[in-house]
């Protein structure tokens, strides 16, 4: 997931969240789903509040 | 000696009244407005320009007011009349009255305005500029590109020392949501001759960078309206059009449009307003994001909820469905030993009856058969004893008569009644060809024999003895 965007992570929840809408998940699969969808948005909402020290390097390092 | 001199005011004094006599009525003036501003009090405040034929440079300048009074009156008018508020960068045809004040100096006082004469130069030629773009295909083309959902590395562009840069990071860097902004300044002359050629380099340094930037900021802030010229020339509104990257324009006061705000993705009025619009779209983004986690968790919830009462209901259902059948069989069961009994009852009652019927039938059937063979014997015996009777009785009869044959055909009778026995040798002779001459043979008599010898045969006694035959018995049944 390091390497997702954060529009394909997005993506990917938007979809996980229709299937569930839709009921086309048996309960097996939704709590895999689930926590995949934890996992996104915890991950969206770390790139919007959360430094990354690297990206802020690279900022510093711009000429 | 000493040279006469003026104080300030005696000469400033000099030139009103100079330039009162020198143009002392109300005359028509074709320029550009600039910098309008309306005070509390309603006077507008605003700088007239005129520039050289290119349309860059300003080549005259001068401070122009409208009185309240009039403003509230010219202003409704020339809107009415034009179809667009009386503001910056218009050309007009305004009567002025030139003054000059002892304090405030040169200005021209606007006693009325020729709507008519509307299109200023800045417009017409924003308007060429724009028709331009336009014809290019290239007008729309930056207000096409979508801002991305995580829009937080931003290319500013500004001039380091504004109050306008400070203003924008400022809002940036504070923004109540506490959503991480990376932003990177790309310096340029932001006022005068050079600024357009400067802005088109920090666009082209920013492109160097490829795709690390989602958006570019290009802010101004604070700064006399007549020096928003450069926003207007074609080539950076080109370049603006066709940059990859949403440019964000945030270069003005209220008043103005530039072509540079038109062709930009956005147009933020100030800096601060750029760096609202940046932070308003996070906030989309993360409520969006807040709605996917809502929707993600009320409808796991109820997914839940759902599964737990399905296999309540499920198991209600089994045990119900159970139950009930269990009742059904157990009655069915029920029926049917009940049923079989009843009919194995029956089935015995009626095999009974049918064996008492055949006892009786048989005892019936068997005495009648008895009776009828006794009857029979009876009968046999009685046919028995009667025919038995009857044969004895001619029996008795036959053996009467034989009786009698044999007495009356006995020897003694026969030769009672004169017949002979003739024997040889002791034995009857029946035949004359038995006998032969010389033979001795006995004669027997009823009452003694006598013997003699043959003389000669051959002649026989005529008739005698051929009528004699013995009689034999009827029958013998």
């Amino acid at each position: 997931m390091a390497k997702m965007s954060y529009s394909e992570a997005k993506k990917e929840l938007e979809a996980i969240v229709k299937s569930i809408e839709a009921g086309e998940l048996d309960v097996d699969l939704l709590t895999a789903k689930v926590k995949r969808a934890s996992e996104l948005i915890t991950f969206c909402k770390e790139k919007l509040t959360t430094t990354d020290e690297e990206l802020q390097k690279l900022l510093e390092e711009m000429a | 000696m000493v040279e006469p001199s003026f104080s300030l005011s005696e000469l400033n004094r000099q030139v009103k009244n100079a330039v009162r006599d020198a143009l002392p009525e109300a005359y028509w003036l074709r320029a550009e407005t600039s910098d309008v501003r309306v005070n509390r009090n309603g006077h507008c405040y605003l700088e007239f320009v005129e520039k050289d034929e290119l349309g860059h440079a300003i080549i005259a300048k001068a401070r122009g007011v409208i009185w309240g009074n009039t403003y509230r009156l010219l202003s409704p008018f020339f809107e009415q009349e034009t179809g667009q508020p009386f503001t910056s960068g218009l050309n007009v045809l305004v009567q002025v009255t030139v003054d000059f004040h002892e304090l405030y100096g040169f200005s021209l006082t606007v006693v009325d305005i020729d709507p008519s004469f509307t299109l200023g130069e800045i417009a017409r030629n924003r308007q060429r500029v724009l028709k331009r773009l336009e014809e290019e295909g290239v007008l729309t083309l930056n207000r096409e590109l979508e801002l991305p959902e995580l829009t937080n590395r931003i290319a500013v562009i500004s001039s380091p020392t504004a109050a306008g840069y400070e203003d924008f990071r400022d809002q940036m860097e504070n923004n109540p949501a506490g959503f991480v902004f990376y932003t990177k300044l790309f310096p340029a002359v932001m006022q005068g001759e050079r600024s357009e050629e400067s802005i088109i380099a920090a666009l082209e340094a920013i492109f160097q960078h490829g795709d690390f930037f989602h958006a570019v900021a290009i802010i101004r802030g604070g700064g006399a309206t007549s020096d928003l010229s450069c926003f207007d020339s074609y080539n950076l509104a080109a370049n603006v059009a066709q940059f990859p990257l949403p440019v964000v324009s945030g270069i003005g006061h209220e008043r103005d449009v530039t072509v540079l705000d038109v062709v930009a993705h956005t147009r933020g009025k100030t800096p601060t307003a750029v760096a609202e619009i940046f932070i308003a779209h996070l906030t989309k983004t993360a409520t969006e994001l807040d709605v996917l986690q809502e929707r993600l968790v009320s409808r796991t919830q109820g997914l839940l909820v759902e599964e737990r009462s399905d296999l309540l209901s499920l198991s209600n259902r089994l045990v119900h469905h159970s139950s009930l059948y269990l009742q059904r069989e157990t009655a069915a069961i029920q029926q049917l030993a009940t049923g079989a009994r009843h009919s194995f009852r029956q089935v015995l009652q009626k095999e009974f009856t049918n064996l008492q019927q055949a006892i009786i039938t048989s005892r019936h059937l068997s005495r009648r058969l008895l009776d009828g063979e006794g009857h029979r014997l009876m009968q046999a015996k009685r046919t028995l004893l009667h025919s038995s009777r009857e044969e004895l009785r001619d029996e008795r009869n036959f053996l009467e008569n034989v009786e009698q044959f044999i007495r009356m055909v006995s020897p003694a009778n026969v030769l009672k009644r004169g017949y002979t026995l003739t024997l040889k040798d002791g034995k009857i002779i029946t035949s004359s060809k038995e006998l032969h001459e010389g033979e001795l043979i006995e004669t027997r008599f009823r009452d003694g024999g006598v013997t003699s010898v043959v003389q000669s045969t051959g002649s026989s006694p005529t008739g005698i003895g051929k009528n004699y035959r013995w009689r034999t018995s009827p029958r013998l049944s």
